[in-house]
């Protein structure tokens, strides 16, 4: 028996406190295929996207990667299987560790899995080059580089480890119009290259028009006043 | 008022008005260098017999030969304040280290591991936080006998309480940062967190909060001298100095305790000078506004 | 959530025959840094009337930000700014805001005359204090009745109850509106908004937009500094945009969206999605070495040998384009 090619989130039910976030809710995102997901301002975009992650441990429900359940969350689940699915937050500069350059910043996953340096930084070039980061701009730390040349070593980083899911969290909503498009058509390449599945949330209708292939709408457990 | 109100909306450069000025930072560092300097060389430039005194010498007012005056035993003031510097200084720095080391141990236990063992460390620090610093400091010298190392246990022991607070919330609020999120995504251990992108976080912290604990450590070491709970009295300290001065002061020779409580004061500043400034260069914001 | 009306008006032409609020003249900004000279903003010019809303747009480091933060001497020690910027007021002379210094600046200018809604909300807020006393504050210091608290945070789309949080207690889009709040607090002439509508959701920044519109339908000029085309094009009376520290282009909004006349401006307008979606090919120059002639040229798919001389403003189509080979109306593409 094949099992699905697809990341899912099974009857995911996640509550903070008292409240409710996600309540049962089924997602999935099959290999190649590129979903939009929108909802209203508190729905649960976020949360979702952090237990597709596997970063946030959902109180209800699994997390399922080609059919294969994934147990336990952040450091418990097994480096193979986590870095499969990588993720491209909303803010860049919350996503970088301020300490560290952009080469560093980039090549920091393939470190963490001691790959052997020569083909760390093989793999920094070629994906500096595809995400249009100058060599001048890697021996920057984040403070001195733009929102949107932060957000394209970010993106090289989500790559770095070729993931098979990529998860987009209002990835582009503070970029300017051509690094948007720009990164967009990066993650689409990548896409087609490596057959991977994407999930991306927007505010933009025309991004979202764009770029997925299906959109799905998050109602939300919860009513929240938007705020 | 006005003017307060609109600046209260506005952004960070503004606010550079509030930092050290930079005469105030050289100042200090001259201070400091003089301080130190003086506290290592003083006994190789100018030694002092600790026992000795001279009767026919006794509360002379400040003058050429004594810059400090001398006091109720004939002992030259300036030079004693000196000897009582490099006492407040080791144990100043060493206690400082002390309390580093306890409460980066313990606020680093509480949070890495956070949870349960998190919050009986923190019910346990604020237990000790309620007692006076000064009271459980005598209560840790009683028991102990008066000596260098006694006060530095004693100072050492009270003051690590607020470090352990220190690097416990920064640790508990690195741990939630998206950055760390990104790493584990990206396939870093525990291990691998910590050392790259937690610890180098903290650690100029740390440093910084034994730098900012130096004066508070000789302002207890002074104060237990003070009470005759430091060193022994026939060595040159500052608080013994200052209690020593105290009956000297009714008959109106004011520097041999005035003297003494001058070079705390001005030294303690110093140091909290250059801390308040190397602490605004820590601020990433503060920092990439220097830059740029 | 309030009304959402198309927010444009045609009250424009009878505005433009005002005279200037703000003219800026040849302003320049450079940060002197260790090894090199940043040039922020070189030579640009604009002005802005009572009623206009001027939309700033570009790249991210085009020096938009360093913009609004010269007009107000928000500036660190390092920059070195040139040329005049004049704000005009009804009774007294013109001042301008390069030379006036920090104490007029202070006094008069900032929180008065000219607002800002700063781009990083959380830096800008005192956090020892709650959002209704640092409005009450700020609406006290300029005159106006405490109790007006209530009704500004719920013209931003704030929860007049979220007032008593303090800034902490904020979500990053709670803590934009509670900075908008302020601004328009002392309801200035003349508002400059650093991307105001970061962090918050769409209908939220539409709501943000529309405010801002309103205040400039009810005779205020804004100056809007955004990255978002979507945002000008929804609000602007007139579009300025940056590349590599000069305005290339500015003219009024209905015609720039509609036809653009600068290579720049055209293809950054192809970048958005309801569009070509297609990127600006090549990456703009950095601000420590821009070339002698034209910055775009390196990108231009219509540079030629002249482009290597810097083009100067000229007119057309009713604004100004500094470019040697424009695309104007009419003309084959």
């Amino acid at each position: 028996m094949t099992s699905p090619q697809q990341l899912l989130a099974d009857e995911v039910r996640v509550a903070y406190d008292r409240q409710v976030v996600l309540d049962g809710v089924t997602l999935s995102v099959g290999r190649g295929e590129t979903v939009g997901l929108r909802g209203p301002s508190g729905c649960g975009k976020s949360t979702l996207v952090r237990v597709l992650a596997l970063l946030h441990r959902p109180d209800g429900g699994q997390v399922s990667i080609d059919g294969t359940p994934v147990t336990g969350v952040r450091y418990a689940v097994p480096v193979g299987l986590r870095t499969r699915v990588a993720v491209l937050f909303q803010s860049p500069r919350a996503a970088a560790d301020p300490r560290l350059s952009l080469t560093d910043l980039i090549a920091e996953p393939l470190r963490a899995v001691r790959a052997p340096e020569p083909g760390v930084r093989e793999r920094v070039a070629e994906l500096a080059d595809l995400v249009g980061l100058t060599p001048d701009l890697l021996t920057r730390r984040p403070h001195a580089v733009s929102d949107g040349q932060l957000q394209r070593a970010c993106l090289a980083r989500a790559l770095v480890h070729r993931p098979d899911y990529l998860l987009c969290d209002e990835a582009t909503a503070m970029l300017d119009a051509s690094t948007q498009a720009h990164v967009a058509a990066v993650i689409a390449d990548y896409q087609r290259a490596q057959n991977a599945g994407v999930l991306v949330i927007t505010h933009d209708e025309a991004l979202m028009g764009r770029w997925a292939d299906r959109i799905v709408d998050l109602a939300g457990a919860v009513t929240a006043p938007a705020r | 008022m006005a003017d307060l109100a609109a600046r209260r909306a506005l952004p960070r450069p503004l606010r550079s008005r509030l930092r050290p000025r930079r005469a105030g930072v050289v100042t200090a560092g001259l201070v400091l260098i003089v301080a130190v300097g003086g506290a290592l060389l003083a006994p190789i430039v100018w030694p002092l017999d600790q026992s000795a005194v001279a009767l026919d010498q006794t509360r002379l007012a400040p003058s050429w030969s004594h810059l400090g005056g001398t006091d109720d035993l004939g002992r030259d003031v300036a030079h004693r304040a000196v000897y009582g510097l490099r006492v407040s200084l080791l144990v100043g720095a060493v206690a400082a280290l002390v309390a580093t080391v306890i409460g980066g141990l313990i606020g680093g236990i509480a949070g890495t591991l956070g949870g349960r063992v998190d919050r009986v460390l923190m019910r346990i620090v604020d237990t000790i936080a309620a007692l006076p610093h000064l009271l459980l400091g005598i209560f840790i010298v009683a028991m102990l006998r008066p000596s260098l190392g006694a006060v530095i246990a004693s100072v050492g022991l009270t003051h690590w309480l607020s470090t352990a607070r220190i690097v416990r919330s920064e640790l508990l609020s690195l741990r939630t940062r998206t950055f760390v999120d990104a790493a584990i995504s990206g396939g870093a251990g525990r291990g691998r967190v910590l050392v790259r992108h937690l610890l180098p976080h903290v650690l100029p912290r740390l440093a910084l909060a034994t730098t900012l604990m130096i004066p508070h450590a000789v302002w207890h070491e002074t104060a237990l001298s003070f009470l005759g709970l430091g060193l022994p009295p026939h060595l040159a300290s500052l608080g013994n100095m200052i209690s020593d001065g105290e009956g000297s002061l009714l008959t109106g020779a004011w520097w041999a305790s005035l003297v003494p409580g001058a070079v705390i004061v001005v030294v303690t500043l110093a140091i909290a000078v250059l801390a308040a400034r190397w602490r605004d260069r820590l601020d990433p914001r503060v920092r990439a506004e220097l830059q740029l | 959530m309030t009304t959402t009306q198309p927010a444009t008006t045609p009250t424009r032409p009878a505005d433009s025959q005002q005279s200037p609020l703000l003219s800026v003249e040849r302003l320049g900004v450079r940060f002197r840094l260790r090894d090199a000279v940043v040039h922020a903003v070189t030579d640009l010019s604009l002005t802005v009337r009572a009623g206009e809303l001027l939309a700033v747009v570009g790249e991210s480091g085009c020096g938009k930000s360093v913009l609004a933060h010269a007009l107000l001497g928000l500036l660190p020690d390092n920059a070195t700014v040139t040329g005049r910027a004049l704000l005009h007021q009804p009774d007294t002379e013109p001042v301008d805001l390069v030379s006036c210094g920090q104490r007029h600046l202070a006094r008069q200018v900032r929180g008065r005359r000219i607002g800002l809604v700063p781009q990083s909300p959380a830096t800008a807020l005192n956090p020892v204090r709650t959002g209704r006393r640092l409005l009450g504050e700020t609406l006290r210091a300029h005159g106006r009745e405490r109790a007006q608290a209530d009704r500004l945070a719920a013209d931003v789309g704030l929860d007049p109850a979220d007032l008593d949080r303090y800034p902490h207690e904020l979500s990053g889009g709670m803590a934009q509106r509670l900075v908008t709040a302020l601004a328009l607090a002392t309801d200035p002439p003349l508002l400059i908004a650093d991307e105001p509508t970061t962090g918050l959701d769409r209908p939220l920044v539409d709501h943000t937009l529309d405010l801002l519109r309103r205040r400039c339908d009810a005779g205020a000029a804004v100056v809007l500094i955004t990255h978002d085309l979507a945002a000008a094009r929804r609000v602007a009376d007139t579009v300025a945009v940056m590349y590599a520290s000069r305005v290339v282009e500015h003219r009024d909004g209905g015609e720039f969206f509609a036809a653009p006349t600068h290579p720049y401006a055209a293809a950054l307008l192809d970048a958005l999605p309801g569009r070509a979606f297609r990127p600006v090919p090549g990456h703009p120059p950095m601000l420590t070495a821009l070339p002698t002639g034209c910055a775009f040229a390196p990108r231009c798919p219509r540079r030629t040998d002249t482009c290597e001389g810097r083009p100067e403003p000229t007119s057309a189509g009713g604004g100004t384009v500094e470019c040697h080979h424009p695309i104007l109306p009419g003309a084959a593409p």
